[in-house]
């Protein structure tokens, strides 16, 4: 593997004040696809709907076990907090397909 | 881009290292699935998508991208490869960045406010590299008990690297500070993507940014900084936490106050005292400095190990906002030091430590790596809970079977 050069002791070094610095070239990347992949459920149009516009599912799906309170309470935060649209009539469809997610086992992801 | 690259570098870096490592890196390639032994789950995650520039990395979102790090990272230097450096975004960034047109506004409290273009914040003065640990504030989350929701980190959400850049110092002085700045707040091209959301702006004390190691960063590893890890520049304060490392830096704002924004006034805060998971209504303090943290990287939970043959563990560790002092291997009732390896990038770096057991007599069990700071900080044997799993130093342990 390539060493890379370290520093010693004071952990800073000095660059020669006549060297250009540093040249700064454009950058991109293309980001990977984002498959909305969410399991069966009562309640999983209402998570396509106004969930995953803005996050993937694993954000949701990979949470410990939660109470149906805690649940609302987050969704709340989306709302209040992160002025997520989320449409007030879907969010105990939201929160019913939650609390089904995490009474299932583990889907092996 | 450059993924076979990656892959080779981090095929020869197994291949180099103790028999140990080179198995469970061709393991990895093979597994689409890593076990984050989080109690009571969900503990799978993907190492896929591939994201451009990393290596097999745990996918634990892929929008906005959260990228965490296997232990295999860790198996040697002291180093994290770029492309195994952990990836948290908190909002969506650009994907494209035209260097030519890309300013860094300096204003708040300053004698002149200034648009800097990124040659005049290099040529703001003297280019400095320090080489430093980068970790998120809620690393090993995923392991607290009681659990806590959010980002469910194993203990991959950390890395070190070389970072080169200039002084904050010195982008500061070309605006100049005004009398009575308290504090200094950085804002990235990262922007919610709803209207009104908070936008993930960080401050840290003056005093702080003053510090001739706190930099404006360009560099990682002698490399440009990856967009993924905030092309063109970010904020690098060495012994904090990643949280105030603000990354595709776009506006330094010189406050005369205190920070009353989302991010650090009611965020990535931590309870001034211990509390219990019962507790409400306890005050809390933002959180600043990294406490020391120890991991085996040798031999994971439940390895088995050779009875009546002597054994030898390696791992990292790091000193969190001081230079580590000393390392030991604890198990129940007992101690032994570990031998320190050289110390080669200061004291906000990882830094190797050793370990050589004569004779393995029996299992360990629940046998951990303990560090301990210079200013005599140490890490606890028994975990200190808090609501948002922040800061997380308790001693990692692990079993082993002898055979």
């Amino acid at each position: 593997m390539k060493r890379i050069a370290i520093l010693s002791a004071l952990a800073l070094l000095a660059g020669c004040d006549n060297d250009p610095a540093v040249v700064f070239e454009d950058a991109g990347i293309i980001l990977p696809d984002d498959p909305i992949d969410l399991p069966e459920g009562p309640g999983r149009d209402a998570v396509i709907e106004n969930c995953t516009a803005c996050h993937s599912p694993s954000t949701m799906l990979q949470q410990p076990k939660v109470s149906r309170e805690k649940w609302e309470s987050i969704v709340g935060k989306m709302k209040t907090l992160y002025k997520a649209p989320v449409d007030d009539a879907a969010v105990p469809a939201i929160v019913d397909y939650m609390v089904h997610v995490q009474s299932q086992p583990e889907p092996g992801v | 881009m450059n993924d076979g690259r990656l892959t080779r570098r981090a095929l020869i870096a197994g291949a180099g290292t103790a028999a140990l490592a080179a198995p469970a890196v061709a393991k990895l390639a093979a597994m689409d699935v890593i076990d984050l032994g989080l109690p009571g789950g969900p503990s799978l995650r993907h190492v896929n998508p591939p994201f451009p520039g990393k290596g097999a990395m745990i996918v634990q979102r892929i929008r906005p991208p959260l990228l965490e790090a296997p232990i295999e990272a860790f198996r040697k230097g002291i180093i994290t490869h770029n492309g195994w450096m952990f990836v948290r975004w908190n909002w969506p960034f650009p994907t494209e960045i035209k260097a030519a047109d890309h300013r860094v506004a300096v204003g708040g409290a300053v004698k002149k406010a200034v648009s800097l273009t990124l040659d005049d914040v290099a040529s703001a003065g003297e280019t400095v590299s320090v080489v430093a640990v980068n970790q998120c504030a809620g690393n090993g989350r995923g392991l607290s008990q009681p659990r806590v929701t959010g980002t469910q980190w194993g203990n991959g959400a950390m890395g070190c690297a070389k970072w080169t850049g200039v002084r904050l110092k010195d982008v500061l002085a070309k605006a100049g500070v005004a009398e009575g700045a308290t504090r200094v707040r950085f804002a990235g091209l990262d922007v919610p993507l709803t209207d009104g959301a908070p936008q993930f702006i960080k401050s840290i004390p003056l005093d702080i940014a003053m510090r001739d190691d706190v930099l404006v960063a360009w560099g990682m590893n002698d490399e440009p900084l990856p967009i993924l890890h905030g092309f063109p520049l970010r904020i690098v304060v060495p012994g904090w936490f990643s949280t105030y490392w603000v990354k595709m830096l776009a506006t330094i704002e010189v406050l005369t106050g205190e920070d009353d924004s989302y991010y650090v006034a009611d965020s990535y805060r931590m309870p001034a005292q211990p509390i219990t998971p019962d507790s409400k209504g306890f005050p809390t303090v933002p959180i600043t400095t990294m406490p020391p943290r120890a991991f085996i990287t040798s031999h994971a939970d439940g390895d088995t190990v050779a009875l009546g043959r002597p054994l030898v563990l390696e791992g990292i560790a790091m000193g969190g906002d001081a230079a580590l002092e000393r390392v030991d291997l604890v198990g129940k009732g007992w101690e032994i030091p570990c031998e320190l390896g050289p110390d080669e990038g200061g004291p906000y770096a990882f830094r190797r430590w050793t370990v050589k057991l004569p004779q393995v007599a029996g299992d360990f069990e629940e046998v951990g790596v303990r560090a301990k700071n210079v200013n005599g900080a140490v890490q606890p044997a028994e975990f200190v809970w808090n609501p948002s799993g922040y800061a997380r130093n308790v001693i990692e342990r692990i079993t082993l079977r002898a055979e």
